[in-house]
């Protein structure tokens, strides 16, 4: 199977060779699709491959685009320095929340997740003096690189900084679930109980995992305020929590690539649907339900799954060769 | 006002919010108790029947006869939800259920918006109770204790019923042994369909009862649905007194801690669950870990 | 108790309520390196849950369990793991959808101390795939290595755990009812595999069962329980001829 790393290539060539060809408006859109993706991937980690079902994974995203905001509009930081800050604030955090929620498993730990959000969402419309309560922070610019170097500064720059960042990102996840930490993982997946009586704490593991998970999920907020240029409380709001988890499904969990494709799948029926109909979120819920029910591998798992059973009968002909 | 007067309107007030959380929490905690099912869409439901509530109001020019039928409605999409998509489900793991109510939650929130605007709706209350009580010589607004009375009626008839009527023995050696209730001949489809749909007319009826006093909006579902799991994460997950006393202590929590401490009231609320969790897992009244 | 300094596993006055039922009643019991021994007891005599204390997933009401010189009372059951007590569940439990050689694995790794290693790991799953694969070998699953463990069979799922618990290269092995619900024939199957692995191993093994043709073929020594309390405690032999035992197995005793 030599061909998804060649079409993984070709597909990276593309979005690199994307601002080339693209018009600005279509930029726009995959820059934030870029964002999207990579936040829509960071809750595949805890979702897809440890079983731990978050509602409240805005608190990552919010957490990310408000430091990140608070920093560029109040302080000097260069912008990279601004969001490896704002990734690693989110992360620290992250440790705390991902301590509290385990003590629950299931049900009770979606809810504890949905709990934290909520309780951000309050807090950032009370702390006006930071977060500058119902209006959000506005006007957060994008600032030059270190050194001066303002290729970030402009929107194609910017692009390239985000794609840099997803990419990074998915290398990264994709050693980490392949590393023996992932297959602690899988084994939480699959029984948490029997993980435990092989003498792993999984406690600790899920901690760990719900801190990466809120980093990456922070990286992608902190992105997403200097390319929007605000961040107000929309960006906490707990359906954005019930989006991105269905990017998640609807995409294919557990395959860190489905993720990202269903933010694609998800950006692309919204820019469409919303120009032809009001009621595009009832289509997108019930397109939702329609993935869990009849095909709950999502897109990414329907299209291998169908190269599966296409290379099959190929290879029965070449044992007979 | 004097201090007693005042602690009782605060009394009164965390009493009547509990009655609206208990409709709530108590139909959630019905469904898990006998389906093993977390039905995210509770809350969506609830705004549901307070929309309903609004237009059967408008239309009948009465509020009895919305707060009657609504819930019946309502219940009616609850069990053609459980007859069409839940049933698919049984054979997998519980996560699919989670996905697949937030995706009605999804559904229902968006079509209200399509149906009824953005706006919040105005319900006015009932006539019989739009006035104002005495209370130690303060006024009070009487739908309030009409609602402490409609939650403790509720309790005792949801008690009752659960104890003494057929439906309730059956709803109860069901949520233990589902086969076995199948093995006697019963058709357990039935009775999972019927509790699905009463707990989310229970939802409703909470709508309705809420909508006189908060004004029917979208925001309903998303607050209520965080208040109404943590009634039942308090109380424990499928206990009918767990659901009770959850929205007791939420109610109370959540009127007082607005009252002397408006910008922590939320974090009150989340505090106590974490208490709960730390020091009973399962629950106050939760059988599992 | 009188030669607890040369026990492996000294058990004293180990007892667990819930509320009025008193499942294990003040059982004390060592257990020395190399023995191979059977707890056995009718249904509901508190086998299970005696196991659960020592492992370390229910926490006893009161009492002791030493391990090597070491009090691991309490200890949460990964800690009590790590130490060296490997185990397996009266209900099967496995991680369905990974191959057997998978499991194997993932249940060597836990004993590797760069088991958490968040990237690479190369040599730690080298050395677990040796140590599981190993451990395939010596419980003849080697055929069906690569099939997922939901699909064995269910005496190859029951070997499958014993061969987790052995790719952990344990100190003790506690084997928790290891052909229950199995057929006859593969029952004989299982115990043959067993006995020939128990007896090359020199493991120290602690097994809980009811089906006494079991016992009498796999252990040294047998404790018997019942209704929670150790009511006879010796060789195969002495066990058998023991009039209390006998009567808690026809059901006589009150």
């Amino acid at each position: 199977m030599r061909w998804p790393r060649a079409l993984g290539l070709a597909f990276v060539a593309l979005l690199i060779a994307a601002p080339f060809g693209l018009p600005a408006f279509a930029m726009t859109l995959l820059t934030e699709l870029v964002i999207l993706g990579l936040f829509a991937m960071s809750l595949d980690l805890m979702v897809g491959y440890t079983r731990l079902i978050s509602f409240g994974h805005v608190a990552a995203y919010g957490l990310g685009a408000y430091a990140s905001g608070y920093m560029l509009l109040n302080t000097s930081l260069p912008l990279p320095f601004v969001v490896i800050l704002a990734t690693l604030l989110t992360g620290v955090i992250a440790i705390g929340v991902g301590w509290v929620c385990t003590l629950a498993t299931g049900v009770s730990f979606a809810m504890l997740t949905l709990a934290f959000a909520q309780l951000l969402y309050a807090i950032a419309f009370k702390w006006t003096s930071v977060t500058g309560g119902s209006d959000g922070l506005a006007g957060i610019p994008r600032r030059a690189g270190p050194m001066g170097l303002t290729l970030l500064t402009t929107k194609t720059g910017f692009y390239y900084f985000a794609l840099a960042c997803l990419i990074g990102s998915f290398l990264l996840c994709r050693k980490l679930v392949a590393s023996p930490f992932g297959a602690v993982l899988r084994g939480i997946r699959e029984n948490e109980a029997k993980t435990v009586s092989l003498g792993f704490n999984t406690r600790l593991y899920k901690i760990a995992v719900v801190a990466i998970a809120y980093a990456l999920g922070g990286l992608a907020g902190a992105l997403y305020a200097p390319f929007a240029g605000f961040a107000n409380t929309e960006l906490l709001f707990w359906l954005l929590s019930g989006q991105v988890l269905i990017m998640v499904i609807v995409g294919g969990s557990g395959t860190l690539i489905g993720p990202i494709l269903g933010a694609a799948f998800f950006l692309l029926l919204e820019h469409q649907l919303s120009s032809v109909t009001e009621a595009w979120a009832l289509f997108f819920g019930l397109i939702f339900i329609g993935f869990v029910l009849f095909a709950p591998e999502g897109i990414w798992g329907l299209a291998t799954g169908w190269v599966k059973r296409r290379e099959k009968p190929l290879a029965k002909v070449r044992l007979r060769d | 006002m004097s201090t007693l007067a005042l602690l009782l309107t605060q009394v009164v007030n965390a009493l009547s919010q509990s009655a609206l959380l208990f409709f709530l929490g108590v139909g959630l905690t019905l469904i898990f108790g006998i389906m093993r099912i977390v039905n995210f869409a509770h809350g969506a439901l609830y705004m549901l029947g307070a929309f309903v509530g609004y237009s059967l109001a408008h239309w009948a020019g009465t509020f009895w006869l919305a707060l009657v039928l609504a819930p019946l409605i309502v219940g009616a999409v609850g069990a053609a939800f459980e007859l069409g998509i839940l049933r698919r489900l049984y054979r997998r793991d519980a996560s699919a259920f989670l996905l697949v109510t937030f995706g009605l939650a999804l559904v229902v929130t968006e079509a209200v918006r399509l149906i009824w605007g953005p706006d919040a709706l105005q319900v006015p209350a009932p006539k019989l109770f739009s006035g104002v009580v005495f209370l130690l010589g303060e006024p009070f607004p009487a739908y309030r204790l009409f609602l402490v009375a409609a939650g403790a009626v509720m309790a005792i008839a949801i008690w009752q019923a659960l104890e003494r009527t057929r439906l309730g023995l059956l709803i109860r050696a069901t949520s233990q042994n589902a086969e076995m209730v199948h093995a006697l001949g019963i058709d357990v489809n039935l009775v999972r369909s019927g509790v699905f749909g009463i707990g989310c007319g229970l939802a409703a009826l909470g709508g309705v009862l809420a909508a006189p006093l908060v004004t029917a909006s979208h925001a309903m579902a998303s607050t209520v649905i965080i208040d109404a799991f943590v009634i039942v994460i308090i109380g424990g997950m499928g206990s009918f007194a767990g659901s009770l006393i959850g929205a007791l202590l939420v109610g109370f929590v959540q009127v007082f801690g607005n009252y002397y401490l408006p910008d922590f009231a939320l974090a009150f609320m989340y505090l106590l669950m974490l208490l709960v969790l730390v020091v009973r897992p399962g629950g106050l009244l939760g059988k599992e870990a | 108790m009188t030669d607890a300094g040369a026990a492996l596993i000294g058990i004293a006055g180990l007892t667990r309520r819930y509320g009025a039922l008193v499942a294990v009643d003040n059982v004390s019991m060592d257990v020395g390196a190399g023995e191979i021994r059977a707890v056995i007891g009718p249904n509901g005599a508190g086998k299970t849950t005696l196991f659960h204390l020592i492992t370390g997933v229910v926490k006893p009401t009161a009492g002791h369990v030493r391990f090597a010189g070491e009090d691991i009372t309490g200890l949460p059951a990964h800690a009590i793991c790590q130490r060296g007590l490997s185990r397996t569940f009266q209900l099967t439990a496995l991680f369905p959808q990974m191959s057997a050689r998978e499991n194997a694995t993932l249940a060597a790794q836990a004993r590797n101390p760069r088991r958490w290693l968040p990237f690479g790991g190369g040599n730690v799953f080298t050395q677990a795939r040796r140590a599981g694969g190993a451990a395939l070998e010596l419980l003849g699953l080697a055929g069906v290595a690569d099939r997922p463990a939901g699909l064995l069979s269910h005496g190859d799922q029951r070997l499958l755990e014993v061969a987790m618990a052995v790719a952990q290269e344990p100190t003790v092995l506690l084997l928790d009812e290891p052909t229950q619900g199995l057929s006859v024939e593969e029952t004989a199957q299982v115990v043959e595999t067993l006995s020939r692995f128990l007896e090359q191993s020199h493991v120290t093994a602690l097994l809980v069962e009811h089906d006494m043709e079991v016992v009498f073929r796999l252990a040294h020594k047998i404790t018997v329980l019942h209704r929670g309390a150790v009511i006879a405690d010796g060789t195969p032999e002495a066990v058998k001829a023991d009039a209390r035992v006998q009567e808690a197995y026809l059901g006589g005793i009150e």
